[in-house]
C-alpha cells in the first residue's frame, strides 16, 4: 500500500486496555458479550437523563453522583442508555457507589450494555483526551487517505490516463484485485496481482451474481453512474482491511471512473477496450491461452462446449461490427488490431454448422455495412480453447495476404488460407530466415538503395508478374508506352540477372516479390 | 440426454414503415434459423411503432385479422420455409371497430395454432393503449408447439402474477412475454418482476423490449431483452440497451424438473383458500 490507512475505530474492549484506562482498574459487570461494540465518542454525564443527549454510539461516563439511594432511577438511567444505542456505561466507584450497583448491573446485562466500573479513583478527563484523540487522530487518516487516493486518481485522469492506470492505481491502494463490470456483470477490466485476479474470475459469475453485496467478506462494491443511469459497477474483491476503510477507497475509485467516462478519455469503450485487450493477448502468445480463459468468460464470451471462429475483418471498424453480431446474434468478441484490420473471436454452440454460420455473418455483414467490399478472413473453427491464438493468427495472415492483393483476386465472401494461395504461404513463412534470405538474394539488384530502382522499376515488375506478365496490361497500369515499358523489363532483367520469358526464374522472382511484400506488411 | 430448446427472441427499433418493419423481422426469422433457432418471439406490435404513446385512431390501420390476415399469412409461409415457431405479437382486428392486442403462434410447418390476447390493458402517460385494444377474452392458452409447450403474455401483464400461475398450470415449459416499455417508467421492475414469475412458475420465460426512442413521444424503449430459467438465473447475456439484437439460447428443460421436483409449488398451492382473490 502507498498510504498509510486509518487506524480501525476502537471498540470498548480495545478502549479498556488502554494504559491510562487500565490504571484505574476497569472490572466488566454486565454485557460482557458486547465488548466488540465500536466506540465513536466518550461522553462525560452526571445528568440523569443523560439518554436525551446522545446520538449512539458513546461511551458514557458517570460517577453516578445523580443516582445514589433512587433504585428506579438507576434502572431507568441504563434503560435510556440502551435506547440511545450508547455503546457502553463506565461507572467510577468511590464518589457515590463504593461498590457495583446491583439494580444497574441486572438492568445494563439485561439490555446488553457493556457497564464497566473503575476500582480506582481516575480523573475522567485523562480518558476523554486519550480515546478523544485517538478518535480524531482516525478521523483524519481516512480523510487524508481519501485525498490522497482522489488527488492521485485525478492527477491520471488530467494526464489522460486509460482506464487500467487508473485501476492499477485503486488496486495499489486496496492490495486486492479489483474489478469493474458492466450492468450485465460481464468484466471490462481488472488490476491487482495477476494470480489473485485469475482466482477471482475463475467464479466470477456465481461471485458475481450473489445479490446485495455483504461487505463484511472484505467484498465493497461502489456502483457507477450518472445523470441518471447506472451503467457498471467497481468491486474490491476480498478488501483485507476495514470495511469503512474499504468502502472509503471503492467509493473514490467510483468518483474517477466516472469522472474517466465522462471525460471519454479514449476513443474506445471500456467493452472495446476490455476485448481489445484479451484478444492482443491472445494473439501475442505471451500468456497461455489457458491463463485468458478466466478472462474471456468473465468478457461475456461463452467458453464451455462451444466452437471457436477466428475471423480477421478487413476494412471494418469495430462498433459496426459489434452491432451486426448482435442483429444476427451471434456471441463474440469484436477488437480492432490494427489499423484496418479488426479480429473478430466467435463462440458457436458445437452442434452448429461453424462454415454456414461465418458465411452467414460474413454476407449479412456486407449488406448491413453496405460496403461490398468488406473480406472476411478466416480460419477453421477450433474446438479447443488453447488452439484459439493460432486460429487467430492465421485469420491475420490470411487477411494481410488479401489486403496486398485484393485487386488481383476473384475472393469469396469468406476467405481462407486455402483461397490466397501462394501468397498465403509466403505470408505465413514470412519470418523465417531461408525464405528472407531467398528474397533478399533474388531481388538484390532492385533493392541496392538505388531510388530509381526501388521506385520505378519494383512497382513495374510487381505488375507484370501478377498480371501474368501480360505486357499490354503493364503498360496500360503504369501509363508508359510499350516501348517504354520495353526498356524498363530490360533494365530489370540486367539488374537481377534473369530472364523472365524463362517461368521458372520468373516464378522465382515472383515468389520473392511475394516473400518481400510480406515483410512490409 | 435431456431435452433442449433452442429458443429466440428479437428487439429492434421502429424502421419509419410498416413493410422494412416487416422485412427487418422476415430477415431476424432467417438469422435465427441459420443458427438452429426452433421458437422466434418478436416485440410487442411488432411490424408498427408503439403508436399508443398518442391517442390517434389512425393507427387503427395497423390492426389486421388474425389468422386471416397477410402479415400472418406471410410468416406462416416463412415459418414452414425456416421450419421454425414464430410467435407475432401484433395487433388485431376481429372486425371493425372491435380491436385487440394479441399473438398468434405458428408452428414450425406454418400451421396457425391460435392466438393470445393481452388481458390488462394499460392508461397512462405514452401508454394510453385503452384508446386501441379491448381487454383480452381468449383466455390463457398454451400452444402445443413442434418445439414445447409455449405461453405468450404481453406487456403490461406481467405486472399481475395471476395470469403467470394460469400459464404454469396449463403446462407452458417458455413464456414469452413481448413489450414496450420505457426507461423512465419500468426500468427498476424488468429484471425484477419477470425472473420471480420464472421463479414462482418454475419455467422459462424470454423477455422482449424494443429499443429506441420513436418520433411519437418521449418513450425511450430499452430493449434488454433475455432468456431467464426457472432459478431466475439470465440464460447468456442480457441483450444492449440501444441496438436491434437477436438473443439465441439454449434452454435445457432438464433444469424445469430439476427444479419442479426441488420445490413442490404445484402441489402445495391452496387453491381453495384463493375464493377472495376471484371475487370481483
Amino acid at each position: 500500500m502507498t498510504t498509510i490507512a486509518p487506524e480501525p475505530a476502537l471498540s470498548v474492549r480495545q478502549v479498556l486496555t488502554l494504559d491510562r484506562v487500565l490504571a484505574g482498574e476497569p472490572e466488566v459487570v454486565a454485557g460482557a458479550s458486547h465488548l466488540d461494540r465500536l466506540v465513536r465518542w466518550v461522553h462525560v454525564a452526571e445528568a440523569a437523563d443523560v439518554g436525551v443527549m446522545l446520538s449512539g454510539g458513546e461511551m458514557v461516563l458517570t460517577t453516578g453522583v445523580l443516582l445514589a439511594g433512587d433504585t428506579e432511577a438507576q434502572a431507568e438511567y441504563i434503560r435510556s442508555l440502551h435506547r440511545a444505542e450508547a455503546a457502553a456505561v463506565v461507572l467510577g466507584l468511590g464518589r457515590a457507589f463504593p461498590s457495583p450497583p446491583d439494580v444497574m448491573r441486572r438492568a445494563a446485562e439485561r439490555c446488553g450494555l457493556p457497564m464497566v466500573v473503575l476500582h480506582r479513583p481516575f480523573p475522567f478527563a485523562e480518558l476523554t483526551e486519550e480515546v478523544q484523540s485517538r478518535l480524531v487522530r482516525r478521523k483524519f487518516a481516512a480523510v487524508s487517505l481519501s485525498e490522497a487516493v482522489r488527488t492521485a486518481l485525478t492527477g491520471l485522469i488530467t494526464a489522460g490516463a486509460p482506464l487500467q492506470h487508473l485501476l492499477d492505481e485503486v488496486a495499489q491502494h486496496a492490495g486486492c484485485p479489483v474489478v469493474v463490470t458492466n450492468l450485465a456483470h460481464r468484466v471490462l477490466a481488472t488490476a491487482g496481482e495477476r494470480s489473485a485476479v485469475d482466482d477471482v474470475l475463475r467464479d466470477w459469475e456465481r461471485i458475481a451474481r450473489q445479490a446485495g453485496g455483504n461487505e463484511g467478506d472484505g467484498w465493497v462494491r461502489a456502483e457507477l453512474g450518472g445523470r441518471g443511469e447506472r451503467w457498471g459497477r467497481i468491486v474490491l474483491c476480498g478488501y483485507r482491511g476495514d470495511t469503512a476503510t474499504g468502502r472509503l477507497l471503492a467509493d473514490r475509485a467510483a468518483e474517477a471512473l466516472v469522472l474517466h467516462r465522462m471525460l471519454g478519455g479514449s476513443a474506445h469503450s471500456w467493452e472495446e477496450e476490455s476485448a481489445q485487450s484479451l484478444l492482443t493477448d491472445l494473439i501475442s502468445g505471451i500468456v497461455p491461452a489457458r491463463q485468458l480463459l478466466p478472462r474471456a468468460r468473465a468478457a461475456g464470451l461463452p467458453v464451455n462446449r462451444r466452437t471457436f471462429v477466428p475471423l480477421v475483418v478487413r476494412d471494418g471498424d469495430p462498433a459496426g461490427l459489434d452491432r451486426v453480431l448482435r442483429m444476427v446474434g451471434l456471441p463474440g468478441l469484436v477488437a480492432e488490431l490494427a489499423e484496418g484490420a479488426t479480429a473478430v473471436l466467435l463462440s458457436l454452440a458445437r452442434d452448429q454448422d461453424a462454415e454456414a454460420l461465418t458465411a452467414h455473418f460474413a454476407t449479412r455483414l456486407r449488406s448491413e455495412s453496405g460496403a461490398g467490399n468488406t473480406v472476411v478472413a478466416a480460419a477453421d473453427a477450433r474446438t479447443a480453447w488453447e488452439d484459439v491464438p493460432a486460429g487467430l493468427r492465421e485469420a491475420q495472415h490470411v487477411a494481410d495476404a488479401v489486403a496486398q492483393s485484393a485487386a488481383g483476386l476473384d475472393l469469396p465472401v469468406v476467405v481462407r488460407l486455402r483461397d490466397v494461395h501462394l501468397r498465403g504461404l509466403v505470408r505465413l513463412l514470412r519470418d523465417d530466415p531461408y525464405v528472407q534470405a531467398f528474397a533478399e538474394r533474388e531481388l538484390d539488384g532492385l533493392l541496392c538503395g538505388d531510388r530509381h530502382a526501388e521506385q520505378d522499376l519494383l512497382p513495374v515488375l510487381r505488375t507484370y508478374l501478377a498480371s501474368g506478365r501480360n505486357k499490354s496490361r503493364t503498360a496500360q497500369l503504369h501509363h508508359v508506352s510499350r516501348p517504354a515499358l520495353y526498356r524498363r523489363l530490360e533494365a530489370i532483367e540486367t539488374r537481377l540477372g534473369v530472364d523472365l520469358d524463362d517461368f521458372e526464374q520468373a516464378a522465382s522472382v515472383h515468389i520473392a516479390l511475394l516473400a518481400h511484400d510480406a515483410q512490409q506488411g | 440426454m435431456s431435452r433442449v430448446i433452442r429458443a429466440a427472441v428479437f428487439q429492434t427499433a421502429w424502421t419509419g414503415d410498416k413493410e422494412s418493419m416487416i422485412q427487418v423481422h422476415e430477415q431476424a426469422a432467417r438469422d435465427a434459423a441459420a443458427q438452429g433457432a426452433q421458437v422466434l418471439c418478436f416485440q410487442e406490435l411488432f411490424y408498427g411503432p408503439y403508436f399508443c404513446q398518442v391517442q390517434d385512431k389512425a393507427f387503427y390501420e395497423y390492426a389486421e385479422q388474425i389468422p386471416e390476415g397477410p402479415v400472418v399469412r406471410r410468416f406462416q409461409a416463412l415459418a414452414k420455409e425456416l421450419g421454425l415457431v414464430l410467435v407475432l405479437p401484433m395487433y388485431e382486428e376481429e372486425q371493425p371497430g372491435v380491436l385487440y392486442n394479441t399473438a398468434a403462434v405458428i408452428d414450425a410447418d406454418g400451421s396457425y395454432l391460435g392466438k393470445y390476447r393481452k388481458h390488462h390493458i394499460p392508461q397512462v402517460p405514452g401508454f394510453w393503449e385503452k384508446f386501441y385494444f379491448r381487454p383480452g377474452n381468449v383466455g390463457w392458452p398454451v400452444f402445443d408447439t413442434a418445439v414445447g409447450r409455449i405461453g405468450v403474455y404481453i406487456c403490461y401483464d406481467r405486472h399481475f402474477p395471476e395470469g403467470w400461475r394460469a400459464l404454469g398450470l396449463a403446462g407452458a415449459e417458455i413464456v414469452f412475454n413481448p413489450s414496450a416499455t420505457s426507461r423512465g417508467l419500468s426500468r427498476y421492475l424488468w429484471q425484477l418482476e419477470q425472473p420471480a414469475a420464472a421463479v414462482a412458475n418454475e419455467y422459462f420465460i424470454g423477455a422482449i423490449n424494443r429499443v429506441g426512442v420513436e418520433d411519437l413521444g418521449d418513450n425511450d424503449f430499452y430493449g434488454t431483452s433475455y432468456f431467464v430459467d426457472p432459478e431466475a438465473q439470465f440464460v447468456g447475456e442480457v441483450a444492449s440497451d440501444k441496438e436491434t439484437e437477436l438473443v439465441v439460447r439454449d434452454l435445457d428443460m432438464a433444469k424445469l424438473r430439476e427444479v419442479r421436483d426441488r420445490w413442490q409449488f404445484f402441489r402445495d398451492r391452496r387453491p381453495e383458500a384463493y375464493g377472495p382473490l376471484t371475487a370481483p
